[in-house]
């Protein structure tokens, strides 16, 4: 039995030139009743690919996990509920794949057709997600940076990621062949690229990193098919166009707005929600007087044309390196008395907003952590209340929350049966220094720094937030040395999974953040855990460190043996073949 | 925050580019702070397989294909790490490994690694006369290359994907592969027929396996992901499905064409000024 599970039908007399000549090729070199069977299976009852389609990844996740948050929403929710609250305390690890080389994974694994699709460095491999076996690697070795990168979409065929110097390479899912590959951003320039691409209709959405020393981002949409550039947005206006004026005269070519996050997708409003980030210098301000329009904010664009809808800034202004990089989580929801298409974003500020996306309004934001010194609240129009003696200071100056932010890219998720927004919190603070001279761009540098406290190195949280009120429903308090980038994901078996700041995958009640279940991966998490289902089965998985990590529910030899799997079955020898 | 842990890699890459626009073409690669000053001289690279014999043969093979230690001929360790990193792992050694340190002089060691560095120099860098045009002709035609092999999206599935052929691979490596496909691992590409207990039978190449599971692609790019508690039999073909006979097959020149070829693909085309700044405004 395969595991494919795509529409049979005849491809034989379909059969291209490439394909007519690798069935001789076979023929000639199998035996020959071997050889008439096996054609029979390829001309009769080969399976043709099933393919990703753009309706199938606005359905949301089901049995596979489709794009980087789960849904165009960003929901990072799965209605799998074989494991829920009362077997979770059976779940084991089925297997663990070891990225050789890879120190930092922080890759969301993407699972299709019983394949699942994970990155490392400027690398792609294919996994069959059963046995956690490599079926393809696609490995770049020529590229001019080595970063992290977070992830691949699935379109079609295709499976796209970014190098970390910039480069958007659609690769072929069934053996990871190149099919295009397209330099979008000079890495010269301090570019760089680390997140999952945004897969929709017939186009890739990418962004770009490289904020934290001066470069001037965008956002760029490509064809799937082609490679070809549709559009590009540039987050920071030049002279003379509407928001320039919030510069002071301030350079675009190195003001910032960097988009290293994959964004979110509304389809009936045909409209992206992509976040940007910090105004450079970080932690310098003086020479970029004003609120430096489109920094630290995030930007509704039409995913056909690029054009710019409406935005909201979160923090103007902004000299603390804060980012507005956790993603977007879009929701449908009775909201002051009507129904509204939501916009939920814990800041990396502190504050968690929330906005009505159809154009942007500002309908509350509500602090989520106590560690929050810089503000004393958000006015009636979203605009923050600032502190005086708050911004970074030669000498130092402590401010909360701390450059890592109360919220960042580590992802929350959203369960539609409690209405929670489950969003790792971290309480820190910093002692924020500041250059008094701006410095030299495309070379790293940032103007300041930012030194976390030796005797108070704060804590992390899994907070459970009612968007209806902005409150707190419960919380999790995690251990640990406040170096985990782990983000949630909830299903409808009333879990919620996350990494936890121990390198330990946690499992929780989501209605009351009951502990339920835990397990020690032995490594610092720096990604987001995810869920798929195969032949019935449903799985957990996650990366931690240098290894991927699958989960899945305990079975007694006599239900292992009923459906295949752990039965063992030697091969016969191929002491013949070479290269083993 | 995040992307303040790549500035290490940026300084170092924008110092190479300064150093890059003015080194020749084969050294526009180039990443490393503190280049090999013996790279591509061709009596350093005589004296450090000389020496490579007798120092590191016992471990890495006297090719360098591998042995208790690993394969140094294949490119992808070799060219993931700059020539400061391999200095110092043969200076220094590797803790933890069973690799010692070997305080040589400096020029010894630049010796060794111009020779270890020519064994996996990609083709690309130096591409063998012939006709390109000629080549693919052969490779999408009479060859039947593309029967198997895909390059940028054309061709079959069973083989090994060809778009990086030039950067992936030396030129003996690739000659190697057409003329004597034997002497080439076949780990990932072995020809098999697996019939399940329901009767059905499935040839194509098997991507991996082992005593519990099968993952084959077939003739069509079917991935056929199988447990080996589901199968009744598994036929293993005996060595490499590709064919044997291409020093007979095809002409002399038609050989240095499909090489000439095969040696320029690659999915990093060499980026001019004018490419890389293209998109920039």
């Amino acid at each position: 039995m395969s595991a494919q599970r795509g529409t049979r039908s005849p491809v034989g007399k379909n059969a291209s030139g490439p394909l007519r000549c690798a069935q001789r090729l076979l023929r000639r070199r199998f035996a020959l009743p071997m050889v008439l069977a096996a054609l029979t299976v390829i001309l009769i009852s080969s399976p043709l690919s099933a393919q990703v389609s753009f309706e199938d990844i606005r359905k949301g996740p089901g049995a596979d996990w489709l794009t980087y948050a789960g849904d165009y929403a960003s929901q990072r929710h799965s209605p799998l509920k074989q494991i829920d609250v009362a077997n979770v305390r059976r779940l084991v690890p089925k297997w663990t794949y070891h990225v050789e080389s890879s120190r930092r994974l922080e890759t969301t694994p993407l699972v299709y057709d019983g394949v699942m699709y994970i990155t490392g460095t400027n690398e792609v491999q294919a996994l069959d997600a059963r046995t956690g076996r490599r079926i393809w690697i696609y490995d770049d070795d020529r590229a001019m940076r080595q970063g992290v990168n977070r992830g691949v979409a699935l379109l079609g065929n295709r499976v796209f990621f970014v190098t970390s110097d910039a480069h958007l390479v659609a690769l072929d899912r069934r053996t990871g062949g190149v099919l295009w590959q397209t330099g979008y951003a000079p890495a010269a320039k301090g570019y760089g690229a680390s997140s999952a691409p945004l897969a929709l209709k017939d186009r890739v959405i990418v962004g770009v990193s490289g904020g934290d020393g001066g470069i001037r981002g965008f956002v760029a949409a490509f064809s799937a098919a082609t490679g070809e550039e549709l559009w590009r947005y540039w987050t920071v206006p030049l002279r003379g166009q509407p928001g320039s004026e919030s510069w002071g005269g301030f350079p675009a070519d190195y003001a910032g707005g960097a988009t290293w996050m994959s964004g979110s997708y509304d389809p009936e409003l045909n409209l992206l929600y992509w976040q940007t980030g910090n105004p450079w210098p970080d932690l310098y301000g003086k020479p970029r007087g004003g609120d430096n329009l489109y920094t630290d904010a995030i930007v509704a664009l039409d995913a056909d044309t690029g054009k710019l809808k409406w935005y909201f800034q979160f923090t103007p202004h902004d000299t603390h390196d804060w980012d507005a990089q956790s993603i977007p989580v879009l929701v449908d929801m009775d909201f002051q008395g009507r129904r509204r298409k939501l916009l939920l974003h814990p800041n990396r500020n502190g504050f968690f907003y929330v906005l009505d996306r159809t154009d942007g309004q500002f309908l509350r934001a509500t602090p989520f952590v106590e560690k929050l010194n810089w503000a004393s609240g958000i006015d009636r129009e979203g605009r923050p209340i600032v502190l005086p003696n708050t911004d970074p200071t030669p000498a130092g100056n402590l401010v909360c929350p701390s450059k890592r932010g109360a919220a960042n890219w580590n992802s929350p998720a959203f369960d539609p049966a409690t209405g929670l927004l489950y969003v790792p919190s971290l309480e820190q603070c910093d002692i924020y220094t500041t250059q008094e001279s701006v410095p030299e761009p495309g070379k790293g540098l940032d103007g300041g720094g930012a030194d976390e406290i030796p005797s108070d190195p704060g804590q992390f949280y899994l907070r459970a937030i009612d968007p209806q009120t902005g409150k707190r429903r419960w919380q999790y308090p995690m251990t640990g040395p406040t170096t985990m980038w782990a983000g949630a994901l909830s299903t409808a078996g009333g879990i919620v999974f996350f990494g936890d700041d121990d390198g330990q995958l946690v499992a929780l009640d989501a209605r009351s953040g009951r502990y339920l279940w835990h397990y020690n991966m032995g490594q610092t998490l720096t990604a987001s855990p995810i869920t798929f289902s195969i032949a019935g089965n449903q799985y957990v998985s996650i990366a931690a460190g240098s290894d991927i990590f699958t989960f899945g529910l305990f079975q007694s030899a006599q239900d292992a043996a009923a459906s295949s799997l752990g039965t063992r079955n030697t091969l016969p020898p191929r002491s013949v073949v070479r290269g083993y | 925050m995040c992307d303040s842990l790549l500035s290490d890699s940026m300084r170092f890459v924008l110092v190479t580019l300064c150093m890059a626009s003015c080194v020749a073409l084969a050294q526009r690669r180039n990443r490393d702070l503190t280049p090999n000053p013996l790279a591509g001289n061709p009596e350093a690279i005589a004296a450090g397989q000389k020496l490579f014999v007798s120092a590191c043969g016992g471990c890495h093979g006297l090719n360098a294909e591998g042995g208790r230690g690993p394969n140094l001929a294949d490119g992808r360790l070799i060219r993931r790490s700059s020539a400061r990193t391999l200095f110092n792992v043969v200076k220094q050694g590797v803790p933890g490994s069973d690799m010692p340190a070997f305080p040589l002089p400096d020029e010894k060691i630049w010796q060794l690694l111009a020779y270890v560095r020519s064994l996996s120099a990609p083709a690309i860098e130096s591409p063998p006369p012939g006709d390109v045009d000629a080549g693919r002709t052969l490779f999408f035609g009479k060859a039947g290359c593309s029967g198997c092999h895909m390059i940028f999206g054309q061709g079959g599935f069973l083989g090994p994907d060809l778009s990086n052929a030039g950067e992936a691979h030396a030129l003996k490596q690739l000659r190697a592969a057409l003329l004597d496909p034997k002497s080439r691992s076949t780990e990932g590409y072995v020809g098999v027929t697996v019939v399940t207990k329901s009767g059905e039978k499935i040839t194509g190449v098997a991507r991996n396996h082992t005593n519990y599971s099968i993952q084959l692609v077939d003739a069509s790019g079917n991935l056929h992901l199988l447990s080996t508690g589901e199968l009744r039999n598994v036929i293993w073909h005996d060595g490499s499905i590709m064919p044997g006979d291409y020093a007979t097959r095809l002409t002399p020149v038609e050989i240095d064409n499909l090489l000439a070829f095969l040696s320029r693909q690659t999915v990093r085309p060499i980026e001019t000024k004018t490419a890389m700044t293209r998109n920039y405004r």
